[in-house]
């Protein structure tokens, strides 16, 4: 065994471990699952998305432990959604660098949160909690924008497979415009059409689409309170909507109250979380035919 | 020989002063400039490692000296104050990566270094007990305040407060202790690291109270309005950070004008590092160090002063070996009588000179083992030594 | 033991001479000398320890023409013959009293210390009466105990002579006496000769023999 044969070994095992570490997959965390699931279609084998929120959970409310914020820092590459989403990301450690602001591009276009209480205390004088609205996604124009930040980002990581990225990226595009245009186009029917939103969840939708809502702030589990009845008659009495948009499916007794009131339901999932059925698109879709039954 | 280091041995033993007297000067003289040599050949080492692996540092305009030694060496003069908006700026060129700093703040007389995480990767530092910062309030410590203080993860520290007289500035914050780094021989064995936030909130920029919404304790409130209310000074400002409040803990305004120290910009490659530099060299607020140069700069001024010192020393040692000669010199005119009665009972004059030699051998020799011993002890504190009195 | 013949000797500056026609000690015994101050005594011990030369003449000691030897030879012969008690016992004060009389052995080659000297130096400090002073400083005794330590001193190397100047000088009358007693036994009991220089006639009966210098003074007295 000389020396020559040797060397031959050690450049081979040099390249190999050098070919598996340029192509060890990425491993990417999301703050919530329209990042994830833009991560995944984009990135396909090169990436290996995690989104820790447990099923049930809101992810824009949820409070990671250490050991789970201990992950995020290990991570790769961490997916934010921007405009103040989630609450957990005031208060934990992560790396800087690691830190993907995915609405970097459109974050002027943020919506401040209206009917806030603020507070203000000490000689510090006035100040209010800037509340922004989040679900920026539901903007699918918007959402066309953050998935291109999370191409732009792998391109950097892993130029080899930029190409790759590049195409998968191009059908998710493809599928976000086509939920635009279809949800343009159905509002385009009636744009003044009032609409009431069961939860403030809904800004950038409002925006985008033109649509005309107004919210209450009303769970769809949890029978609203008789004073939360009467704020909705209130409301009523300048915004004569009949229909309101929730996030899930409504109580029955709800509903069937609602109906007294010539108000029908229909369920705008903002699908924050890891969908029971389907994906983001398969959810915007059902989401869009939905609206589509207001519209008839 | 044995025999005239015998006879020199008891008359130095009966002469403890003088011999003793002799001894620290010659001790002192050959001591001070290779216990300076040492201390100054291993500040060097150390300044210039950690400058060396430091790429650039962005700080306000003003002393580059002050910026690198309260940034890498965590000394306690801080410079001016930037804001996170240097960080923003830097990052957009996507020239560098920045790792913000804060290090206004002590605990315990330890810096509190406010950083983001990736501080650590930067530094290799690694974790020996507990983990990493997770939350707001944690604090991961060094090796040697871990040491010095006795604490372990799940202890708290305390941090100090900014004056004893500023009623209302910051607070004193009570950290939870999540981790404690490997021992690496740096300023970082010495530092309380915190998150950006939580030396933010020592700062009084964040805070946290209950909400004032829902409060049902009417007496903390001053006004209510629909859309307002106003607290009074009678509401609590937490000072310590707990699973139970840190919900309620929040910074008010635009984070982007938070105060940083300084920012250690890591570029992509020397040229990245090249424009980086070229953009701030006519900017007016902020400049951009090499603290490597800084650092030469700095190791050729001490230096230059040692040599100073040195060159002190060496008439001070000359003086001194010439007033040893003549302590020696008047000693044998003392013993004159000693000598003439050993040469009358029949010694050679060769003995007396022996007689003297062995004196100074011994002298010499008794110097020489102190003289290691104390360089021995300088040696094998010099990390501490040179922490006294190069960096503070 | 000692044997001079037509010494002459003078300083190199002065107008001191000394001039011995002849002069002898036999072995045994024991002689005084006599003489004003400046008549030379103290130059005769010299003279016959071979610290100075004379002239012209012959010193012997034990056989040995010493005037005739080279200066290390001189000092060698006379660290191993002679043995020297002063008027001020020149004591080291940095030594003990053990160390004091071992001395001799540790400022020359021409003597080896052994055990067997160390305890040749206990046992004559014991006959002299100072065996439970030895590790005291000179210092801490009394002047007939110092006088005591010369003496061993001198006699440790048990040399054939003893050169005395002024032995008693510095004690006070009932210390001379015993010291003299002492000496006197132990170069008796060694077999040694004593020449010893003194100005306390009251001593002088006890010698064998007397010298009076007035004999052998030249120069401007003459």
């Amino acid at each position: 065994m000389n020396a020559k044969f040797w060397q031959i070994i050690v450049s081979i095992l040099l390249v190999v471990s050098f070919t598996a570490s340029a192509d060890e997959k990425l491993s990417v965390y999301a703050v919530n699952y329209p990042l994830a699931y833009f991560a995944e279609r984009i990135g396909g084998s090169s990436v290996n998305v995690v989104l820790p929120v447990p099923a049930d959970i809101d992810p824009a409310f949820w409070e990671p432990d250490a050991s789970v914020i201990a992950e995020f820092q290990q991570a790769d590459l961490i997916l934010l959604n921007g405009a103040g989403y989630a609450k957990w990301l005031k208060h934990a450690s992560l790396p800087r660098r690691k830190l993907v602001n995915t609405s970097a591009a459109f974050q002027r276009d943020y919506i401040s949160v209206e009917q806030t209480v603020t507070h203000q205390h000490g000689p510090g004088g006035d100040h209010s909690h800037a509340g922004t609205a989040f679900t920026t996604w539901l903007d699918f124009n918007q959402a066309r924008m953050q998935a291109k930040a999370i191409l732009s980002v792998l391109e950097n990581q892993r130029p080899r497979h930029a190409d790759t990225f590049i195409q998968n990226y191009t059908l998710l595009e493809k599928d976000l415009v086509s939920l635009d245009q279809t949800l343009s186009a159905i509002v385009a029917q009636d744009s003044n059409k009032p609409f009431i939103a069961s939860h403030p969840v809904y800004q950038y939708l409002a925006r985008r689409y033109n649509i005309n809502m107004k919210s209450v702030m009303w769970e769809p589990e949890i029978m609203p309170q008789q004073n939360q009845w009467d704020a909705l008659q209130q409301l009523l009495a300048t915004h004569s909507a009949g229909w309101m948009i929730w996030e899930g499916q409504p109580d029955k007794q709800s509903a069937t109250r609602l109906e007294e009131l010539d108000i029908n339901s229909l369920v705008f999932s903002p699908c924050a979380n890891t969908p029971e059925e389907g994906d983001f698109i398969s959810v915007m879709k059902n989401n869009i035919r939905e609206i589509e039954k207001a519209f008839r | 020989m044995i025999n005239s280091l015998y006879i020199a041995w008891r008359y130095l033993v009966f002469n403890k002063v003088r011999s003793a007297t002799l001894i620290a000067c010659i001790t002192l003289i050959a001591f001070l400039p290779m216990a300076l040599q040492l201390i100054l050949e291993e500040s060097q080492q150390l300044l210039q490692s950690r400058a060396n692996s430091t790429p650039l540092l962005l700080g306000a305009r003003g002393s580059a000296l002050d910026l690198v030694m309260n940034s890498l060496y965590f000394d306690d003069e801080v410079p001016e104050i930037i804001s996170m908006q240097a960080a923003d700026e830097i990052t957009d060129t996507g020239l560098a990566y920045v790792i913000p700093l804060y290090i206004r703040f002590q605990a315990r007389n330890k810096p509190i270094v406010g950083t983001s995480i990736d501080y650590f990767d930067f530094r290799n530092l690694q974790i020996a007990q507990g983990r990493m910062l997770a939350v707001l309030g944690e604090s991961v410590i060094g090796a040697g305040v871990a040491e010095e203080y006795g604490l372990a993860p799940g202890d708290s520290i305390v941090s100090s407060p900014d004056t004893l007289f500023d009623l209302a500035g910051a607070y004193p914050l009570k950290m939870t202790v999540a981790g404690i780094l490997e021992r690496s021989h740096t300023p970082d064995d010495q530092a309380v690291f915190v998150d950006l936030k939580t030396a933010w909130v020592i700062e009084g920029l964040g805070h946290g109270h209950e909400d004032l919404s829902r409060t049902r304790d009417s007496s903390v409130i001053l006004n209510r309005s629909e859309d307002s209310v106003t607290a009074n000074a009678k509401l609590f400002q937490y000072t310590e950070i707990t699973e139970e409040n840190m919900e309620g803990f929040h910074f008010h305004g635009d984070a982007s004008i938070y105060p940083l120290t300084a920012l250690l910009a890591i570029p992509d490659d020397a040229k990245a590092a090249t424009l980086l530099r070229g953009r701030y060299l006519e900017n007016q607020q902020y400049h951009i160090v090499r603290p490597t140069e800084v650092i030469q700069g700095l190791m050729e001024n001490i230096f230059r002063i040692k040599r100073v010192i040195d060159a002190v020393i060496a008439i001070v040692g000359l003086a001194t070996v010439l007033a040893i000669a003549l302590v020696f010199s008047l000693s044998v005119r003392l013993r004159q009588r000693e000598l003439t009665t050993i040469f009358k009972l029949g010694c050679s004059r060769m003995t007396a000179v022996k007689l003297i030699a062995a004196e100074i051998v011994i002298i010499v020799l008794a110097a020489g083992i102190i003289c290691a011993g104390l360089l021995y002890i300088v040696d094998a504190n010099v990390e501490t030594l040179v922490r006294m009195f190069i960096l503070n | 033991m000692i044997e001079i013949e037509a010494l002459e000797f003078h300083y190199p500056q002065g107008e001191f001479h000394l001039s011995i026609p002849r002069m002898s000690v036999a072995q045994g015994e024991k002689v005084a000398v006599i003489g004003p101050s400046g008549s030379g005594k103290t130059t005769l011990l010299n003279l016959i320890a071979g610290i100075s030369c004379p002239q012209q003449g012959t010193v012997k000691v034990a056989g040995q023409t010493v005037s005739s030897f080279s200066d290390a030879g001189r000092r060698d012969f006379r660290i191993t013959n002679l043995g020297f008690v002063f008027q001020d016992f020149e004591l080291l004060d940095y030594l003990n009293v053990l160390d004091n009389i071992l001395h001799p052995y540790r400022i020359t080659r021409a003597l080896k210390l052994t055990q067997q000297v160390q305890q040749r130096a206990i046992d004559l400090s014991n006959g002299l009466e100072i065996g439970d002073k030895l590790k005291r400083f000179s210092g801490e005794l009394s002047q007939g105990e110092k006088q005591r330590a010369a003496i061993c001193r001198a006699l440790l190397p048990q040399p054939r002579i003893i050169l005395a100047d002024e032995a008693t000088g510095n004690l006070d009358p009932r210390n001379k006496g015993r010291i003299l007693d002492l000496l006197f036994e132990n170069v008796e009991s060694h077999g040694a000769s004593l020449l010893a220089v003194t100005h306390d006639h009251e001593l002088l009966p006890r010698f064998d023999r007397v010298i009076d210098f007035l004999e052998f003074r030249t120069g401007a007295a003459a």
